[in-house]
């Protein structure tokens, strides 16, 4: 059981490759986190994982627990069960938050099957409650006028209301005061599961002070140049990307 | 919107899934039992067919041959308006359709083919749901109307405008044709001449309605010409909301609407008007509706326009006392096949007077919105003010939108303001909630209901669960 | 004209003879027409008078503007009498009739190319039938001009003039064009049907700026067609202070994909002047960018009509297109007319227009009173600075500077009893 990204490439519609051969295995259980400058790609594989039209996949392949989701579309991948918490949500104006979760939950039903409204309004608050956030949260249209803090916690609630098998977390920490960042940490944290791979896109070491790695990797130039364990993240927390530089180390 | 054709073919089916209302509701015909027929055409001898059919007082007949002269020497607009108003051929319309009876006080004594109708389309279940009164128009003249008890002992009157003419001349005559002279457009001159069917509301000092009086108008037969005439007084600090709904079944001819609609508020009274139309796509709904709002009156109008091959009709409010208010509140569909050209009209004629329009249209397919408003303050008034808010929204990317403003303002006491945006449902978003596991479809759904989410909020609740089913974007029950 | 003119050109101004004659007068109910005043049309009272002597050495010594024109002419009635110019030399900058001579295929296949749209097409074969003189400007490729070209049209007499300006920027190649248009006298009613063709090549940089500050008894019909090629960039500035009427016809086609075009006006109208303005932004391809503002202050029993359009074709997706007009209402007996519109018929297109009228707030006044200033100038300040918002769009200090001359001289104009 794992999220496999095996030998990715992927270019943008101009023809600029991005990815430029990404391997990565994300078993369940198990949180990788993923490091590296501006423009090394991070963001980029996020979208392409989640079927993003902007990023044309050019050869690899991604599998999710052995199924090959390469045809898939954007909204089935979702519903197989993987997660992108963006770094900027977009904001869907008239369409409550409420709704919208409630709209997600039920594509993932069967034909003719109705959520239970009592039960979804309880789990819902029950989890809002764990993020600290405001019931009146519920009315307010999804994203439009949030602050930055607002929207991350948003994306971790939708994250938690929809249980998926794997989640990837773009950005997270971007935004964020240490207070805020604890409260979307928790979250997650709260998440974790034998059942449930987590990937972890991220600039700041920060982030990972509260959310423990497994694995963590290093992506430059649309590769992932580096892997190792926690201690990975510190040491790039010390020394920087500057090392990436030398051309020994990133060949 | 989609570089990938399949892609594109696909969502426009979808969209189309979403936003296509149930027009089947009310595709549906009974045969033509109709006693009196005026027969096709237009004519002074048409003119007097209507009026000895309706045994019309002397002073209503002429009313109505001047208004057909009128009607003959305007030109039809096309200097503004679409040349798709050359299609309409008079001459091939039927004028008057009726069996000859009054209409009825009780269900139980309509024929049955059109108790069949209102009952399909849910009127009678209504009534006794959660409105005041109701008349039930079918082609040219009221099958049913009735109104609760207790209100005729109030002195509210809810007839139809035969009724009103005739039996409440003295109230009735000092406004008909006032706030809509008959020369105001070439439709108003028709409907004029025409007229037969709407309503006659008066409510009585003081009186305030806590339900809604409603009409529905039906039209059952083929190239036929509905041409309503609603007058509503509302006497110093009244209140009152009336409902429309109107439906048609598709039939292969062109039908016409040209409805003329006048509301009166008195001193402090309060007139909201609210339209659902849902015609099917070959009806010409060509509609004047103005009110009078008097010292610290207001008229509201909401207006909710689905359907219809063509409907022109710009909702005005004349503000002729101090402190008075006007309202445009407005919601348009136009699909492929449709042109929605609505809007408002805001005369400032006294001072302190407040107008505010909010408008919000959706283009989908070949479908093409457009906007057209009026804002007049004339010189030597202080402290008007006007708020004009239109947003368009575009579906497909041969959608098609425009919006035409003209404001004047003369003096150095008001404030207007106007804004406009054009928007599409913006990739990003659409990504964003496909990520949540929502289809393109749903997605796209969702997103236009939230684009008109706080102006459906103003229909009244029975109304606005209808809107939304006639949207029908909540579909597949994904959103409670 | 002479008879060294091309036959190309004769024949041109004899079928543009024809349709003035054919072409029907505008009249109540045209759209384009909407609110104006028809009175201003009838020219039969423009006598046509021979023009009466004039100091041709006074004149061009009141021909002042930028302090250090890269080339300035000066036109009386329509006739140069003054040039000088400090352009390299592959630059081509005269008077019309000398390019006519020198230059006539070039000038040919840009001259009056795009069809009237905005209402005076029967005024623009006047003026194309009537024409005896105006600018002529060719920048060649990769040419950039630093500074402005100044041109000086000066109307003498009962008379009617036709000044033209033909603008074309070869590839990569940027100038600036200042017309100025004034009266001798003040007391002589003249006409000006004046015509600007600014034709953009690629990624080329053009700023035409118009000063209107004829004497109060003349009117002006001003057309300006402007057509951008890919990346072209083309910022428009319409300055009226003077004239009885004003009649301007902005249109710029953006022709090619990702050009963009600012389309800006600062109207200061007062007594009876009437300024009517129509505007269109025509999105002909994908990725292009248009900004328009107009700002009109009205004094007096002064009226304004801003008619605007933005069309967005079928084919310019991605467009931005944005459109603002706003009046501030001075008087009791001024109006102002809006007709901000829109056409989209293309995807992914931002759009959005607004609209206000209003006047200066008690408040707005009070504070600067607090702080000493009466409250007569405290209005012209504000005023002021709601027509500095469109003149620092032009980005340039010298021809910033050089409007705001001729926006302080009609606001000292106005003076305390309107103000």
């Amino acid at each position: 059981m794992s999220l496999h990204i095996q030998e990715l490439h992927a270019s943008l519609e101009n023809g600029t490759e991005i990815l430029k051969g990404v391997t990565l295995d994300i078993p369940a259980g198990e949180i990788h986190a993923i490091m590296g400058p501006n423009g090394s790609g991070k963001s980029t594989l996020s979208k392409v994982l989640a079927g993003h039209k902007g990023y044309i996949p050019t050869s690899g392949t991604i599998t999710l627990d052995g199924q090959d989701i390469s045809e898939l579309s954007i909204d089935q991948r979702s519903r197989a069960g993987i997660f992108l918490a963006f770094q900027y949500p977009a904001e869907v104006p008239g369409v409550s938050n409420a709704n919208f979760i409630r709209a997600a939950l039920q594509s993932r039903l069967p034909k003719g099957q109705e959520i239970d409204a009592v039960a979804y309004y309880k789990n819902l608050y029950a989890k809002m409650d764990l993020l600290e956030m405001d019931r009146k949260f519920t009315s307010r249209a999804v994203n439009e006028g949030f602050s930055g803090g607002e929207k991350k916690r948003n994306e971790i609630l939708q994250m938690i209301m929809l249980d998926p098998k794997y989640c990837i977390l773009d950005e997270t920490d971007s935004g964020l005061d240490i207070d805020a960042l604890k409260i979307v940490a928790k979250g997650v944290n709260a998440m974790r599961s034998a059942n449930r791979g987590m990937l972890l896109i991220t600039h700041y070491q920060r982030l990972l002070d509260y959310i423990k790695p497994d694995h963590v990797h290093v992506m430059s130039d649309g590769r992932i140049v580096r892997s190792g364990g926690p201690e990975l993240a510190l040491e790039l927390e010390e020394k920087g990307y500057d090392f990436l530089k030398e051309p020994a180390l990133a060949s | 919107m989609y570089n990938d054709d399949t892609a594109t073919a696909l969502l426009e089916k979808e969209t189309y899934d979403a936003i296509n209302i149930d027009r089947s509701k009310g595709d549906f015909t009974f045969p033509e039992r109709h006693k009196f027929d005026a027969g096709w055409g237009l004519s002074a001898h048409t003119v007097d067919y209507i009026s000895d059919v309706k045994k019309d007082p002397d002073w209503v007949r002429e009313f109505r041959h001047k208004a057909l002269k009128i009607f003959e020497s305007k030109p039809m607009p096309t200097n503004w308006a679409t040349e798709d108003l050359n299609n309409i051929h008079f001459d091939k319309i039927r004028y008057y359709l009726s069996d000859g009876e009054k209409p009825k006080r009780s269900w139980d004594e309509v024929p049955e083919e059109i108790l069949k109708t209102f009952e399909r389309l849910g009127i009678p279940q209504q009534e006794r749901a959660f409105l005041a009164g109701v008349e039930a128009q079918y082609d040219s003249e009221a099958a049913y109307s009735n109104m609760k008890e207790e209100l005729s002992k109030q002195g509210v009157i809810f007839v139809t405008s035969a009724e009103g003419l005739k039996e409440h001349e003295e109230i009735f005559r000092p406004y008909f044709g006032k706030v809509i002279p008959t020369g105001d457009n070439k439709f108003s001159a028709l409907n004029s001449a025409v007229f037969s069917g709407g309503s006659f509301i008066y409510i009585p000092k003081g009186v305030k309605l806590k339900q809604p009086l409603q009409a529905y108008f039906r039209i059952n037969s083929e190239s036929f010409g509905q041409f309503e005439r609603t007058l509503i007084i509302a006497d110093e600090g009244s209140e009152v909301m009336y409902m429309e709904g109107c439906t048609a079944p598709k039939f292969e001819t062109a039908t016409l609407h040209s409805a003329v609609v006048e509301l009166v508020a008195l001193k402090g009274a309060r007139i909201q008007y609210i339209t659902v139309q849902n015609w099917s796509s070959n009806v010409f709904n060509l509609v004047t509706k103005r009110g009078l709002a008097m010292e610290n009156a207001e008229v509201r109008w909401i207006d909710c326009n689905i359907g219809s091959r063509l409907t022109m009709k710009y909702p005005g409010v004349v503000m002729k006392g101090e402190g008075a208010r006007g309202e445009v509140i407005s919601i348009a569909l136009a699909n492929t096949g449709q042109h929605q050209d609505t809007g408002a009209k805001m005369i400032h004629a006294a001072d302190n007077t407040t107008s505010n329009v909010v408008s919000k249209s959706i283009s989908v397919g070949q479908g093409r919105a457009t906007y057209r408003g009026q804002v007049h303050i004339p010189k030597h008034l202080k402290g008007c003010k006007n708020n004009t808010e239109c947003d368009a929204l575009l579906i497909n990317s041969n959608s098609r939108t425009d919006t035409y403003p003209a404001i004047t303002v003369k003096g150095n006491r008001h404030a207007t303001q106007h804004e406009a945006s054009v928007s599409q449902v913006s990739e990003e978003m659409l990504f964003y909630m496909q990520q949540r596991g929502l289809d393109q479809g749903q997605a796209m759904s969702l997103a236009v209901n939230g684009f008109i989410n706080d102006l459906v909020r103003e229909f009244p609740m029975e109304y606005s669960v209808e809107l939304k089913r006639l949207i029908d974007l909540e579909m597949e029950g994904s959103v409670g | 004209m002479t008879a060294t003119l091309p036959a190309w050109f004769k024949a041109r101004q004899q079928s543009a003879l024809q349709r003035y004659e054919t072409t029907t007068t505008p009249k109540r109910g045209d759209e384009q027409w909407r609110f104006s005043n028809f009175k201003q049309l009838d020219f039969a009272n423009v006598s046509n008078k021979p023009a009466p002597e004039v100091d041709v050495a006074g004149l061009v010594s009141r021909s002042t503007g930028l302090e250090t024109p890269v080339a300035k002419f000066v036109f009386l009635n329509d006739s140069p009498v003054f040039s000088e110019s400090s352009l390299p030399t592959d630059v081509i900058c005269l008077p019309l009739a000398e390019a006519l001579a020198s230059h006539s295929d070039l000038v040919a296949q840009h001259f009056m190319r795009q069809e009237t749209r905005l209402g005076s097409a029967k005024y623009a074969a006047l003026h194309e039938a009537s024409l005896k003189n105006g600018l002529f400007v060719h920048i060649p490729d990769g040419m950039e001009i630093e500074g402005s070209i100044e041109v000086h049209h000066w109307l003498s007499g009962e008379t009617t003039i036709f000044p033209h300006t033909l603008v074309v920027t070869g590839r990569n190649a940027k100038v600036r064009i200042i017309d100025c248009f004034r009266s001798v006298d003040e007391t002589t009613p003249g006409l000006a049907i004046a015509f600007n063709d600014l034709c953009l090549g690629e990624n080329s940089q053009l700023d035409y700026i118009a000063i209107q500050a004829l004497n109060e008894v003349t009117r002006m019909i001003q057309i300006n067609e402007t057509s951008t090629d890919r990346d072209a960039r083309a910022k428009g500035f319409i300055l009226n202070t003077g004239a009885s009427w004003a009649r301007n016809e902005s249109l710029s086609r953006l022709d090619g994909p990702g050009s963009r075009s600012d389309m800006l006006s600062v109207s200061i109208p007062a007594r009876e002047q009437e300024y009517d303005q129509r505007t269109l932004q025509h999105h002909v391809s994908e990725g292009t960018y248009s900004d328009l503002l107009y700002k009109n202050t009205l004094y007096g029993h002064s009226r304004t009509i801003f008619s605007g359009l933005i069309f967005v074709g079928e084919k310019a997706h991605h467009t931005d297109a944005y459109q603002t007009c706003r009046n501030l209402l001075m008087t009791d007996d001024c109006e102002a007319n809006s007709m901000p519109g829109l056409e989209i018929n293309a995807d992914q297109v931002k759009c959005s227009h607004g609209s206000t009228s209003s006047q200066i707030s008690d408040e707005e006044i009070f504070y600067l009173c607090t702080r000493g200033i009466d409250p007569t100038r405290a209005r012209q300040l504000i005023a002021r600075g709601f027509s500095v918002e469109a003149v620092e769009r032009l980005a340039d200090e010298p021809t910033e500077k050089l409007v705001l001359k001729f926006i302080d001289e009609k606001f000292s104009a106005i003076g305390v009893s309107e103000g």
